[in-house]
């Protein structure tokens, strides 16, 4: 029952980090336009967290730079167990129109399990919001697992 | 025999009203209902008035990280000892004629237990080894220290002009402080207590950490500060005792300013048997008090919070020490001369 309770409250109140692993900052305007009255995420539960610490879904906007890579792990690493890696925006899944840059060791899904991808350049609020209700699905399912 | 009685019914009021069940459930109620206020102001739908629930058991349920620098005993342990800290705290606050523990100084009690929940917070991120946690627990400090000094002023007007009346120069129970509002009236319709009513609402949101006054855990440019470190459980009972301490400062400003409110419900069943005068009564007592908490913090809190923006560590204290320490103080000098 306690287990169950548990269960349905991680369906309810995930918490966001969110990483800039070189964006354009392009998706960030964006991740932060979901949580204005507009598109209103906190109804979900969603809130910004500011540490990896307490977070329980990743968002990754950005082709994942050389230089941003191994911070992105460890911010990654840092989140306690169970966790969601969502990309955001065309970058961490392809490059988009930074491909073949020297600079870029992308995608994203070379070093950690990616559970979500929302494509678009920028993805629109709406795709977003649809993005991360899909995590917290599979958030939950982890959660279940784990028991 | 008496003595096995007296254990059960104290266990009863640590345990579950006006202890840690009563805590749990009106606290972390009001700090979702704070939270569906300010998201009506700012024309959001807002989350549900469950969300804080539903943010403790998700916490429980996750993985607890203890850093590699930290101290493990007092990064577990410190959270704990807050939360008792604020539940001991509740006990001592009555509810309009009832309370579980109660003695001649109690307010002076109160004072003390206050500062342990913060000092819990800065003794947890001062062994998380975080860079973060030293800069906002250095932020609470000074919050701490901005904020205790007009509420001294604020408490020793009300005890003075209470003192005055009851003839023992000053009263420092808190029973005696609701008991003669009962008698002659709450004391916030008294002209020379309007500038310690102000000041007391000012210092709510100062001591809760909220909005203007969050310098110590400025999420957007500290990391949640002492929080920076926290994971899983041991960050659910700290979230856990922030929701009480929002409960405990609201119920005390009803028992320091508005008591004469819980006067009329016992009169009401003079007629009646005391078993079920005293548990109804109890009953309506405590919602009154829920209501009156819940505009409280509505005024005081969710208001605040959503037509201001951080206020820089320094201003804070200048704030403290300048306005809301001149109006208490305007208290105490009206108070001392009867006024």
């Amino acid at each position: 029952m306690f287990q169950k309770l548990i269960t349905e409250s991680t369906g309810k109140s995930p918490w966001l980090f969110h990483i800039n692993a070189g964006s354009c900052n392009g998706c960030d305007i964006e991740l932060v336009a979901v949580l204005t009255p507009r598109y209103d995420a906190e109804r979900l539960g969603f809130k910004l967290t500011g540490s990896p610490r307490q977070a329980d879904i990743v968002v990754v906007t950005g082709p994942v730079t050389k230089q941003s890579l191994p911070r992105v792990l460890r911010a990654i690493s840092q989140v306690p167990e169970p966790r969601c890696i969502v990309t955001m925006g065309s970058c961490p899944q392809s490059g988009n129109v930074f491909r073949g840059s020297y600079s870029i060791v992308g995608p994203l899904s070379k070093y950690v399990d990616v559970d979500v991808d929302v494509a678009g350049c920028a993805p629109k609020p709406e795709a977003v919001i649809d993005g991360l209700a899909l995590a917290t699905k599979i958030l939950m399912e982890k959660r279940g697992q784990k028991k | 025999m008496t003595i096995i009685i007296d254990g059960l019914r104290y266990l009863a009021y640590i345990l579950i009203f006006p202890g840690f069940l009563f805590c749990f459930l009106t606290g972390l109620l009001l700090c979702g209902i704070d939270r569906k206020l300010v998201a009506r102001m700012q024309k959001r739908i807002g989350p549900p008035i469950l969300q804080p629930f539903y943010d403790f058991f998700k916490l429980l349920g996750k993985e607890t990280i203890v850093p590699a620098a930290a101290n493990k005993t007092v990064f577990l342990l410190a959270p704990l000892v807050g939360l008792a800290a604020q539940v001991v705290l509740q006990l001592f606050i009555p509810v309009f004629q009832f309370n579980a523990f109660h003695g001649v100084a109690d307010v002076i009690v109160i004072l003390y237990l206050l500062l342990i929940p913060a000092l819990s917070v800065i003794l947890g991120a001062a062994s998380s080894g975080s860079p973060y946690a030293g800069v906002g627990l250095s932020r609470e400090m000074v919050t701490v220290l901005s904020v205790e000094l007009p509420l001294v002023l604020v408490l020793l007007a009300v005890a003075k002009t209470v003192g005055n009346a009851i003839g023992t120069g000053l009263c420092f129970s808190l029973t005696d402080i609701v008991n003669y509002q009962i008698a002659n009236g709450s004391l916030i319709t008294r002209l020379s207590m309007l500038p310690a009513v102000a000041a007391m609402l000012l210092i709510i949101p100062g001591e809760t950490g909220s909005h203007p006054f969050d310098a110590a855990e400025a999420e957007t440019e500290i990391c949640e500060g002492m929080l920076a470190e926290y994971s899983g459980a041991p960050l659910a009972v700290y979230k856990l005792s922030h929701a009480i301490k929002l409960l405990t400062l609201t119920s005390m400003f009803v028992a320091l300013f508005l008591g004469g409110i819980g006067g009329g419900v016992m009169a009401m069943f003079t007629g009646v048997s005391p078993v079920v005068a005293g548990s109804v009564g109890l009953l309506l007592e405590i919602l009154i008090l829920f209501v009156l908490c819940v505009v409280l913090v509505a005024i005081c809190v969710s208001l605040i919070h959503a037509v201001t923006a951080r206020l820089r560590i320094e201003q804070l204290f200048k704030y403290y020490w300048t306005v809301v320490t001149g109006l208490a103080a305007i208290s105490v000098v009206l108070a001392w001369y009867g006024l």
